[in-house]
């Protein structure tokens, strides 16, 4: 009798201090959940629409992509016909692409770094040097709005001093009950906002909640837009680090 | 008797004097004809080479792809409107083109390039690339050869060292550039003709293959048969990639295309770019080149293109080139300005010697009753012929060698050649013919020799009598 009503006070206190201890999270403690839900699993492989929209014409490019950690990640482009077959590699901070036409294994030097990925607006160097939200920003929340119905944390990150990265300070908003980015504005070091990512169409797959479409808008030029779409994606299946490798650039399927 | 005649007789009294009057003012048209010739020329012979081989006199775009040259910017090659534009008079042919960039590679040498899809065929009203293929070279191989054949001299020999690997698309510039006169080319060219011939072929429209310019394919070190492999982004952002079996190296004679030009099909090109059917530039071979029918031509075919459409010119397609020259033509003219100074004071100082000279006999005849007037009428007359035989003579024997100047342009030959080309100039001085640029030479100098009159005129209406006598 006296340990159940002992345990009833535990879960009840327990119960009370959840929605307490939520809301004293730190906002550097708000941005690792996210960043986990995000990038935490240990492995995926996914397939993706990319559409390019740009003001007289749109094109999308579809993808096949593996990745392991933030270490390694393979990519593989399954259509359109005539750029089907060409694959990326990323190992740790360098990136080859591999052009099956003309038989050529190609190591993206620096210059291209700030180049759109297959035209989009998405740069090599996004992909490369994905910072750490979580490390290479000091966090503060600065308030409280709604997202797509969704009430969200509005956290300020202002990059570190010393953090190699490339934007002065970034918004993000976060879901406050499932802990998903949601928007994030990206501004230059001069305070000028450059671009915009919104996360849309919430949905459960692979076994877990995440946005499946993602859109990329540069704010400096008029009409542009790249959207991608999550068609199918699996987590933590394992893949052998040995799959990112040149070799298996020109083969896989 | 009449003035002219007396003005005449003095002339020839003092042969020697009248001789070297007349040879200041010869000079002055002589060195101003040509030098304006030479400078016409060349810039015409410039403009040709870069509009006969690249842009042609008129072309048409998409109307934005000249300010940014992107394969976005295309337009469709529409048959339609080229039937429209054949139809007007000044047009000659159509030359559809589809030219970008693209990173060139042959193992781990790689260069920016410039990729233009031609039809060969049609070519052949404008740039001609056919031929501008490469006939002869001067490889280390053929270089063995010429050093071991006992009937060469040793002269040509080291000339041809001198000109390791240059390539030739006709065999008088190897001549030249082996120093080979032409007394002796019919002996030995054959010859070196066989030690160097180059094996050349064509692309065809529809058989992939390209055709590189010489510059490019030593520095990439590309051969007949060898690939190249090209990668760019296309239409519409997508990849564009191929590799392609050269089939032909050609040299053009403006050695900064020279060393980035790779030719492809037209029809391949497309198929490279994605952009199947479409141009970036439709230009035009015209019959007649004068700056005036071209600016008509280019109103009346302005009417026939939509707005999606822009017509452009050689000048604002050249638009570098054109200020280069005319910048360089203030130059010359500045020249010109400084070598009419130094004749003008030249004819003045012969003038006033001559003044100077005639002093007492002036005195003299005006003593014995001749007017002043009329004495200055005749020295006006003296001065006038010395001026005309002058300018005739110096415009007769400039005539001469510029009409032999435009036929047989200067051509240098071994080292100064090979300066030339370093610089990025064809070695190579042309001459302009025979023009408007006559008269206002002759215009000028003829302005020299009246304001030189000024003087003796002076001297003979402010002469003191007593003291000319006693000059």
């Amino acid at each position: 009798m006296k340990t159940s009503t002992k345990l009833l006070t535990l879960l009840l206190l327990w119960g009370m201090t959840l929605p307490m201890l939520g809301q004293e999270l730190s906002p550097q403690e708000i941005v690792r959940k996210a960043d986990e839900k995000f990038n935490g699993e240990k492995t995926s492989i996914s397939q993706m629409a990319m559409t390019i929209v740009r003001p007289t014409w749109e094109r999308t490019v579809e993808l096949k992509s593996w990745s392991s950690g933030r270490e390694y990640s393979l990519t593989l482009i399954t259509a359109p016909a005539k750029d089907k077959g060409q694959s990326f590699l990323k190992r740790d901070n360098e990136m080859w692409s591999w052009n099956p036409t003309i038989d050529r294994l190609i190591k993206l030097p620096p210059s291209m770094m700030s180049q759109g990925w297959m035209g989009s607006d998405y740069t090599n160097d996004d992909i490369l040097k994905e910072s750490s939200v979580v490390n290479d920003y000091d966090h503060e929340i600065i308030g409280e709005e709604l997202i797509e119905d969704r009430l969200c944390y509005k956290i300020k990150m202002v990059a570190k001093e010393d953090a190699a990265v490339i934007w002065g300070f970034q918004i993000r908003w976060i879901d406050k009950k499932d802990f998903l980015f949601l928007k994030s504005e990206l501004y230059d070091e001069d305070g000028y906002l450059i671009r915009t990512e919104l996360g849309k169409e919430i949905k459960s797959m692979g076994g877990r909640l995440i946005p499946s479409l993602l859109e990329i808008i540069p704010e400096e030029e008029e009409g542009q837009l790249t959207i991608v779409k999550i068609k199918e994606i699996e987590f933590n299946t394992p893949i052998k680090d040995s799959f990112f490798s040149q070799q298996n650039m020109k083969r896989v399927r | 008797m009449n003035n002219l005649n007396l003005a005449w007789r003095n002339l020839w009294r003092n042969r020697r004097r009248t001789m070297i009057t007349s040879a200041s003012i010869f000079f002055a048209v002589f060195f101003a004809l040509v030098m304006r010739s030479i400078q016409l020329g060349s810039y015409d012979h410039m403009y040709k080479n870069v509009i006969e081989s690249y842009t042609g006199y008129i072309q048409v775009q998409h109307k934005d792809f000249w300010d940014e040259k992107i394969v976005d910017n295309t337009f469709a090659y529409d048959r339609q409107l080229e039937r429209q534009l054949l139809e007007d008079e000044n047009v000659e042919a159509s030359i559809p083109r589809f030219e970008s960039f693209a990173l060139a590679s042959n193992g781990p040498q790689t260069k920016g390039v410039l990729v233009m899809g031609v039809d060969p065929e049609k070519e052949r009203y404008l740039s001609k690339v056919t031929d501008k293929m490469v006939k002869y070279r001067l490889t280390p191989e053929a270089l063995e050869k010429i050093k071991q054949d006992s009937n060469l001299p040793e002269k040509v020999k080291e000339l041809a060292i001198l000109f390791e690997n240059s390539a030739y698309t006709n065999n008088s510039r190897m001549q030249l550039d082996l120093g080979i006169d032409d007394k002796l080319a019919s002996e030995i060219m054959p010859s070196i003709e066989s030690y160097t011939a180059f094996q050349n072929a064509s692309i065809h429209m529809g058989e992939p293959g390209v055709w590189v310019g010489d510059k490019l394919s030593q520095y990439l070190q590309l051969g007949i048969g060898d690939t190249i492999v090209l990668i760019s982004q296309g239409y519409h952002a997508t990849t564009a990639a191929g590799k392609y079996e050269i089939k032909g190296i050609v040299k053009l004679p403006l050695p900064d295309i020279d060393n980035k030009i790779v030719y492809l099909p037209l029809d391949i090109c497309q198929e490279l770019y994605n952009a199947e059917g479409n141009l970036t530039s439709l230009a035009l071979a015209v019959s007649n080149n004068r700056d005036k029918t071209i600016a008509e031509t280019v109103q009346r075919i302005s009417k026939l293109v939509s707005e999606e459409h822009k017509v452009m010119e050689w000048r604002e397609m050249n638009e570098v080139m054109v200020s280069q020259m005319d910048a360089d033509d203030k130059g010359g003219q500045i020249m010109l300005g400084i070598l009419y100074l130094v004749i003008a004071f030249g004819v003045f100082g012969t003038v006033l010697m001559l003044t100077a000279e005639r002093k007492r006999e002036f005195g003299v005849l005006v003593a014995i009753g001749m007017q002043k007037k009329k004495l200055a009428s005749i020295m006006t007359l003296e001065m006038l012929l010395i001026g005309l035989l002058g300018i005739l003579s110096g415009a007769l024997v400039a005539s001469v060698l510029i009409l032999y100047g435009v036929e047989h342009p200067i051509v240098f030959k071994g080292e100064t050649a090979k300066m030339f080309e370093e610089y990025g100039m064809e070695p190579k001085m042309a001459f302009w013919t025979i023009g408007t640029y006559y008269i206002s030479q002759i215009l000028i100098v003829a302005l020299m020799v009246l304001l030189a009159i000024g003087y003796p005129i002076r001297k003979i209406f402010g002469m003191n009598l007593v003291n000319a006598l006693r000059a």
